[in-house]
């Protein structure tokens, strides 16, 4: 073991945990275990995600020697100057198709972002430029895990903001921190007028602030609880008479949800996990309103939710917004967001870095602001 | 009526509980129609019950929100040495029953806080506790069983009877409606199952998890020590090892209540019906002479396919 690794240039303590080493040197552990067979394809899936600069460079250069001792390596990042300084060929990918393979030579940094932007002409929907007061000001924000470093969020009545960013640059996070279930290290959060350092979810529910998560199977949605019981589960106390539940008044309110919304079901009484992925997603929305809330936070509303559901969905948040309440809409698919969103903020390795009105606003520019190091 | 498969295991899942009960039930009544099958021993089995009901209906709390509490049995011996001990000491009774209720609720406070706070194993965490407790019992006792000089009074709550029926079993049947009103029609109960369901999903919606589980794992305590009050007060003496036999079988009668219901949780009236089998097959099987060894082999097939059935219960659970 200690031969490969000195073949490669690389300095290991070999009686360390791995716990106990720095994230370059467990990368580095990790490719010496790759080599410990003759190992001919070495992929590499975003290996400096979590290293700083001169880290990386480290690691360039351990890909460099095992490049020249004839390991093919398959190097996956989102960081375009990685690509143009260790590789020779470049294949794109866009949801989920193979766009081209070129020589990296070939190519520039313009022409590798409209490979990886849809070319479709946004639908220029009815989107609004005036808007009312601020509803919802976060100003600072970091997270005490550190995937939020300095976020912002300002949305005002009537708009649909959204916000963008590559995978790992925090926004999920930002929305979390800022409705209270991700501890916050730093900032505040102003909402109704109440500004706070520590804001918690019963506190934001409260204030009129509502989350739709991304993650619907584990944070969203109870699955072994039926479909009334996840509806009602922001609004356990708000149906009682003297403590006790009120099940006629829960049911009535629930029913009116329902219908208003459209959620296809066999009866309230079903589990919520046998509804179809778009009719989940219209209960977590059905949950929203039943705190008439003022301010949306929605990440990832549209994902695995079929077309038609997916439609609704951008009608019922821009009903809302003309009705006075403000959205956030988050979405790691930028066409969607070029569609549906009034302002368009992009969040960087957990900074939000810039805002746009989206008006001839390209995806290019956009994305171009994600990649820029 | 023509039932396919799908139907048969739906019905199964909702009734096959209930059917396991009757059909034991009638086994026993078959073979032995002068003994067991009269009013008589009927009452006396919902006497022998009751106890392990109580205890159980604390344990059903635990594990609706997703956690265990396996210092019962402890709790429940600890709280029948204190009673008795107060009791011999000339306090009044009412004080006897209730200072040891105020100790277990601070005991379930710090079972609750340690598996909240730190997001503890509560198996681990309670099992602690379990020793810590029996040091607790063995320092007040100095081991030895608590018998001389307790006053007559102190029997009642155990022993009295109210026509035919004895007064542990009208206990229970308090308790029990008690328990299922809050779990079925209270905020609190439609909150333990949501965190149960799925912790984060539970915090998001603005439920106060932590509260909530901290007031599950009093409940448990202070039912395991009441239980162990009545178990004192029943037998008029207290054994410093009387909760232990408890502690399994409230989990048993939990797990196979969690069988009679569609969503495969835990459930007052399910505990209700799996404390049931457990007592309708012990006194069965006593009448039958079975030697005891014959019974714990019987009693604990039936709690793990119990689990079993649980576990096959919830579709989606993985």
């Amino acid at each position: 073991m200690r031969s490969v690794a000195e073949s490669l240039g690389l300095e290991l303590d070999l009686r360390k945990t791995a716990a106990e080493l720095s994230p370059p040197q467990r990368t580095c552990l990790e490719i010496v275990r790759a080599q410990m067979r003759e190992c001919r394809l070495l992929i590499l899936d975003e290996p400096t995600a979590a290293l700083t600069d001169r880290e990386a460079e480290r690691l360039f250069s351990v890909v460099r020697t095992l490049k020249e001792k004839g390991t093919a390596i398959l190097y996956v990042t989102h960081r375009l100057d990685e690509i143009f300084r260790l590789t020779d060929r470049v294949t794109v990918l866009r949801n989920g198709a193979v766009v081209d393979t070129v020589e990296t030579g070939s190519v520039d940094r313009e022409r590798l972002i409209a490979m990886m932007t849809d070319s479709v002409p946004v639908r220029a929907a009815s989107r609004r430029r005036n808007f009312g007061g601020v509803l919802l000001a976060a100003r600072d924000v970091a997270s005490r895990d550190g995937s939020v470093l300095s976020g912002e969020l300002c949305v005002r009545s009537g708009e649909i903001l959204g916000l963008f960013g590559l995978g790992g640059s925090g926004r999920t996070e930002l929305l979390e921190c800022v409705y209270g279930y991700r501890p916050m290290s730093a900032g505040t959060v102003e909402l109704s007028g109440v500004t706070q350092t520590r804001p918690t979810p019963a506190s934001s529910l409260q204030n009129g602030m509502a989350l739709i998560c991304e993650d619907r199977r584990g944070k969203a949605l109870i699955g072994n609880l039926d479909v009334r019981d996840n509806i009602l589960l922001t609004s356990i106390d708000r149906f009682t008479i003297g403590g006790v539940l009120h099940r006629k008044a829960e049911d009535a309110a629930v029913r009116t949800q329902i219908d208003a919304l459209q959620i296809k079901l066999a009866g309230m009484g079903q589990r919520i996990a046998e509804l179809s992925g778009g009719n989940q997603q219209k209960a977590v929305f059905a949950r929203a309103m039943m705190t008439s809330p003022k301010v949306f936070l929605c990440d990832e509303p549209t994902q695995a939710v079929d077309v038609l559901t997916r439609d609704e969905i951008h009608r019922l948040l821009r009903q809302k917004a003309d009705e006075g309440c403000g959205v956030v809409f988050v979405s790691s698919e930028l066409s969607e967001l070029l569609e549906v969103a009034d302002t368009i903020q992009v969040m960087r390795r957990g900074c939000t870095v810039r805002r746009w009105e989206n008006e001839n606003l390209t995806a290019q520019q956009v994305l171009s602001c994600c990649y820029e190091t | 009526m023509r039932l396919n498969k799908e139907d048969l295991r739906r019905t199964l899942q909702s009734y096959g509980t209930v059917l396991a009960l009757l059909a034991i039930v009638l086994a026993f009544s078959a073979i032995r129609p002068g003994s067991f099958c009269t009013l008589t021993n009927f009452i006396n089995i919902t006497r022998q019950i009751s106890l392990l009901v109580v205890i159980s209906l604390g344990a059903t709390v635990v594990m609706s929100v997703g956690e265990f509490d396996l210092s019962v049995g402890e709790m429940a011996s600890l709280g029948g040495v204190m009673a008795a001990q107060m009791a011999v000491a000339g306090a009044p009774l009412a004080v006897c029953f209730t200072l040891p209720i105020l100790a277990s609720a601070v005991v379930g406070l710090i079972n609750g806080w340690v598996v909240a706070r730190f997001q503890a194993l509560s198996f681990i965490t309670t099992l602690g506790m379990s020793t810590v407790l029996s040091g607790v019992v063995y320092r007040l006792s100095g081991g030895a069983t608590v018998f001389e000089n307790i006053p007559d009074g102190f029997s009642a709550l155990g022993t009295a009877k109210l026509g035919r029926v004895p007064l542990l079993s009208v206990l229970m049947a308090a308790f029990v409606l008690i328990f299922w009103f809050v779990m079925r029609h209270t905020p609190a109960g439609r909150k333990f199952y949501a965190i149960g369901g799925g912790e984060e999903a539970a915090r998001i919606a603005g439920i106060r998890v932590k509260k909530y589980k901290v007031l599950a794992f009093v409940l448990c305590a202070v039912m395991a020590c009441a239980t162990g009050m009545l178990i004192a007060s029943r037998v008029g003496s207290a054994n410093t090892t009387a909760g232990d036999g408890y502690f399994l079988k409230s989990y048993a009668a939990v797990f196979i209540g969690c069988t009679a219901s569609r969503r495969g949780v835990p459930n007052v009236l399910g505990t209700l019906l799996g404390a049931a089998i457990l007592g309708v097959l012990a006194n069965g099987l006593t009448m039958l002479q079975m030697p005891t060894y014959m019974q714990d082999i019987i009693t604990g097939a039936i709690i793990v396919l119990s689990v079993v059935a649980q576990r096959l219960g919830r579709e989606d659970g993985r």
